[in-house]
């Protein structure tokens, strides 16, 4: 009877330890089911395939701000990234062809990383309010540029005239029903995945994310980890970009408006937390999936585009309110 | 000798105050152009243009020197300027919106206080995420659309001059700026403030009363963010919700550039007016030389760079000393 019970108990307590770590996939299991019921339309192929073309460039954008997270920083500087490189990307495909374009745009993205984490290195920027501030100027600054170069216009894809067959197979080619852009993403985040959890460079980040000083009197070298997490940020942001542009077929100079926010948002509702050192590559899709599925069951339920920004909002303050309970 | 240490001493306080060296080139570099910085009408423009700014920087600045920040500020005064000219239009009094305005701007400070203060939550994302969240409420609000005002009287809340040339806004920003300065430099409030911000711990092992304090920094500042919103409203005759779309980075900027850091416990109200008053400043100096708005952005992403660089460098230097 007694050991009856306590079997009970363990796996009643273990049930509820499941639910307490995977609280976002049950959250997405919830939201999926009910929308199912209400909207049957949910589940049908034409919708799901609608999401899959949708949901670009925010999962790229969220890896790389996952790093940056982990790392115990924040990037805001995303926005200026994304519409820099993006229209780079497009105003070069003419002069170089298509693979030099890309390849160029995601140098470019490179570089803006790699300036990013010199400039914080060499002030020497610490707390993530400094960070947060520098990132942010840093941001209107590669706006600015963008702005300047394109004179405010919007460049189509459309209007090369050399091939751009990469940019139509990244936007809508499929293979089978998968999205060819979601295939290349997949290798992509094994490769980060992998980057992460096997390399000393990978750990080191979360080791400084942990705590700067001990990773510091460890040897690790925290400014190279900085440097390389805000150059990951950097290459990430100039995919993202490239599947924007390939998505939507046209680059503007502020087409990476909102997606800083979103992103984080991401990151923290995968469960990586704030204060750096915890975190993991694959939560944040978790969290990336749902996100992308609660503004697709919004719009599904009929709700207004302004209602999930105030949702957005919500679930980032409550997912930030309640990962610090966590600790406390 | 004597020369050296005046000297000295001189660069010392210039170097602390990166803001004024940063107005003092403006104006040098001004005096080359032929053109019409130079007039009390420019300056009272600039001032009139940069009091709402200012006013919701004052508040922010309490919030920042507790060790705090507050990046929700662009929504709350989005916000206090569509309830204003809502509860105005259904036929409430205007003082009586002005107050309800108030009132939602404290609500939401307070929520920020519950969160930051009480929940030790890092203030930047949080309040990040609120403002997110107030933009959007006043999208659901207005249906995003531009809210006009039908009562005329409520244009002359800020419209107005008084003795013909002073516009009402800059004389209810310098009452304000004389009300925050008096707050921060002479009551224990503002005493306590700095302590707070100084060390958290040691300021409550000295029996201040912490949290209740922090808390109402932040309930300050969403009040001075909520009442520079329905000014705005007023001054425009319209509530929108795109009002605050950059403004909570940018006042926060200017705070810091004025000299009151993040690591708080430093600065004040006067720090934080020269901050705004620098930015505003430069977008003048570059509307009067003709630059187009994109150098303009530039220009102002250069300078938060250096100016917060800066910032982060002298502390580094700071820290490696001792």
């Amino acid at each position: 009877m007694r050991v009856g019970n306590r079997m009970k108990e363990n796996t009643s307590t273990r049930f509820i330890n499941f639910i307490k770590n995977n609280l976002v996939l049950m959250a997405i299991v919830v939201l999926v089911v009910v929308t199912a019921i209400v909207q049957p339309k949910f589940l049908s192929a034409a919708n799901l395939t609608n999401v899959m073309r949708q949901l670009w460039p925010l999962p790229f954008i969220a890896l790389g701000m996952t790093f940056v997270i982990i790392g115990g920083f924040i990037d805001l500087s995303v926005v200026g990234m994304i519409s820099l490189s993006g229209v780079v990307t497009v105003a070069l495909i003419d002069p170089l062809g298509q693979v030099g374009a890309i390849l160029c745009g995601i140098l470019l993205g490179a570089m803006m990383g790699y300036l990013n984490g010199t400039i914080l290195t060499a002030c020497g920027a610490m707390i993530q309010a400094e960070v947060l501030f520098i990132t942010f100027g840093m941001s209107s600054i590669y706006t600015a540029i963008a702005l300047l170069l394109t004179n405010a216009e919007t460049l189509r894809i459309a209007r090369c005239i050399k091939p751009y067959t990469i940019f139509t197979a990244l936007g809508s080619g499929t293979v089978g029903i998968v999205p060819i852009v979601l295939i290349v993403f997949a290798v992509i985040l094994t490769i980060m995945h992998l980057f992460y959890k096997k390399t000393l460079a990978g750990r080191n980040i979360s080791l400084m994310g942990g705590n700067k000083e001990a990773a510091f009197l460890t040897g690790c070298n925290v400014k190279r980890s900085m440097r390389l997490v805000y150059t990951i940020s950097g290459i990430m942001s100039a995919m993202g970009a490239i599947s924007l542009v390939s998505r939507v077929t046209t680059a503007t100079a502020t087409s990476g408006t909102g997606y800083e926010t979103n992103a984080i948002l991401c990151v923290v509702v995968g469960g990586t937390t704030l204060k750096g050192g915890k975190g993991s590559v694959l939560r944040t899709m978790l969290g990336v999936a749902l996100v992308v599925l609660l503004g697709n069951c919004m719009n599904m339920l009929g709700l207004s585009t302004y209602m999930q920004t105030v949702m957005r909002g919500a679930v980032l303050v409550i997912a930030i309110w309640l990962d610090n309970r966590k600790e406390l | 000798m004597n020369v050296k240490t005046i000297a000295q001493k001189g660069w010392k306080i210039i170097s602390k105050q990166g803001a004024v060296l940063a107005i003092l080139a403006l104006m040098i570099m001004m005096l080359f152009f032929d053109t019409n910085f130079y007039t009390a009408y420019n300056w009272l423009d600039m001032l009139r243009s940069a009091a709402i700014l200012e006013i919701v920087a004052f508040g922010v600045t309490v919030a920042v020197i507790c060790g705090g920040c507050d990046l929700s500020v662009g929504g709350t005064l989005s916000f206090g300027s569509i309830v204003a000219v809502m509860l105005i239009n259904a036929g409430m009094p205007i003082w009586l919106a002005f107050v309800a305005a108030i009132i939602g701007g404290a609500l939401v400070g307070f929520i920020n206080g519950f969160l930051v203060v009480h929940q030790r939550t890092e203030p930047f994302i949080i309040t990040l995420g609120m403002g997110m969240l107030l933009k959007g409420l006043c999208q659901v609000l207005t249906d995003a659309h531009p809210l006009t005002s039908l009562i005329p009287d409520f244009m002359k809340i800020s419209n107005s001059k008084l003795f013909g040339s002073v516009p009402l806004l800059v004389v209810y920003m310098l009452v304000l700026f004389a009300a925050f300065y008096w707050l921060m430099r002479f009551t224990s409030f503002g005493r306590n403030c700095y302590a707070i911000g100084g060390n958290y711990e040691v300021a409550k092992y000295s029996g201040i009363k912490v949290i209740p304090t922090k808390w109402t920094a932040f309930i300050i500042s969403g009040v001075t963010a909520s009442m520079a919103g329905v000014l705005l409203a007023s001054r425009m005759n319209t509530g929108s919700s795109v009002y605050g779309d950059s403004t909570g980075m940018l006042v926060n900027c200017g705070v810091v550039i004025g000299g009151t850091s993040f690591a708080g416990g430093v600065g004040g109200i006067f720090e934080s007016f020269i901050g705004l008053f620098v930015i505003q400043m430069l977008t003048n100096c570059m509307n009067m030389l003709g630059l187009d708005s994109y150098f303009q952005k530039l220009f102002e992403g250069i300078l938060i760079v250096m100016i917060i660089s800066l910032d982060c460098f002298s502390r580094k230097r700071k820290r490696e000393r001792v």
